[in-house]
């Protein structure tokens, strides 16, 4: 069998198209159980802070830090066998977090509703920015969510709790089930 | 320099291959739906080349049942990890030697 040098390329080059999906395809899989989790965190955070105020008070903290332990539980996981946990990773997260706290609590003056549409276009925002390197896919959950939750800031009233239930919570639910068939 | 894995070599399989060595050895693998998105085969088509490829020893693949739903797991085997390996190498080694 004779093979010419055109052929060995265009072969390895299909090589490495099938290797770059399968990686993307993994770091998808991983990616849409962290954001169904977050999903469901943001679904009973967003929804008892709009049916039970008065009894949600400060405890929402604790709703997040079981997503964050959560998340931290994920990548552990699915973390390939022997690597260690994607320091990197978690260091963006706490970046972001570090940056976020700085401006509701210091600087903003964000009142409720702003703090409650804040937080979650700030990591949507690591999501439209995660996709220029992970894929289109994270791209689109991160516009496509910011952009609906900015339309309930502006015009869903008193129900802009629920409509953040809805769509951070449901919306990831749903992403995440998109992004682990895509 | 090695000659070319007849097995290997042709592109269904060497994208299963491919695909197959780009997840960890201690994965479970993968299954065929996503198999089949991956290389664009069709079911009997890449069901084919599978048979070919565990015959070979270069693939195990695994049945079972998922929620009622039968699931077929796929993955290379160190064998075939070699091979695809050494089919790479002599891919590489005949561009450089152009």
């Amino acid at each position: 069998m004779t093979i010419r040098s055109d052929e060995a390329a265009a072969m390895l080059a299909d090589v490495d198209s099938v290797v770059a999906k399968v990686k993307q395809s993994r770091i998808y899989r991983s990616a849409a159980l962290i954001i169904i989790l977050w999903g469901v965190v943001n679904l009973v955070r967003d929804a008892l802070i709009a049916l039970a105020p008065a009894w949600v008070g400060p405890r929402w903290f604790v709703i997040d830090a079981l997503g964050v332990i959560g998340t931290i539980a994920i990548l552990s996981r699915t973390a390939v066998a022997g690597a260690r946990l994607p320091l990197r990773t978690l260091a963006a997260f706490l970046l972001f977090y570090a940056f976020g706290w700085i401006w509701a609590n210091l600087l903003g003056g964000f009142g409720p509703r702003e703090q409650m549409a804040f937080w979650p276009t700030l990591f949507l925002f690591g999501y439209a920015l995660a996709g220029l390197w992970f894929g289109t896919a994270f791209s689109a959950i991160g516009l496509g969510l910011t952009a609906l939750i900015l339309a309930g800031y502006v015009w869903s009233g008193a129900a802009f709790p629920l409509w953040l239930a809805l769509v951070a919570g449901g919306g990831f639910i749903l992403c995440g089930l998109w992004m682990r068939r895509a | 320099m090695d000659g070319p894995d007849e097995v290997v070599h042709q592109p269904v399989r060497l994208r299963v291959m491919a695909a197959l060595t780009a997840c960890d050895p201690s994965d479970e693998g993968l299954d065929f739906t996503h198999l089949k998105k991956l290389t664009g085969a069709t079911d009997g088509n890449l069901g084919a080349h599978l048979d070919h490829l565990a015959r070979a020893g270069y693939v195990e693949v695994s049945k079972a049942f998922v929620c009622r739903r039968p699931r077929t797991t796929v993955k290379a085997s160190a064998q075939g990890r070699a091979a695809f390996a050494r089919h790479v190498a002599f891919l590489k080694a005949i561009i450089e030697g152009a």
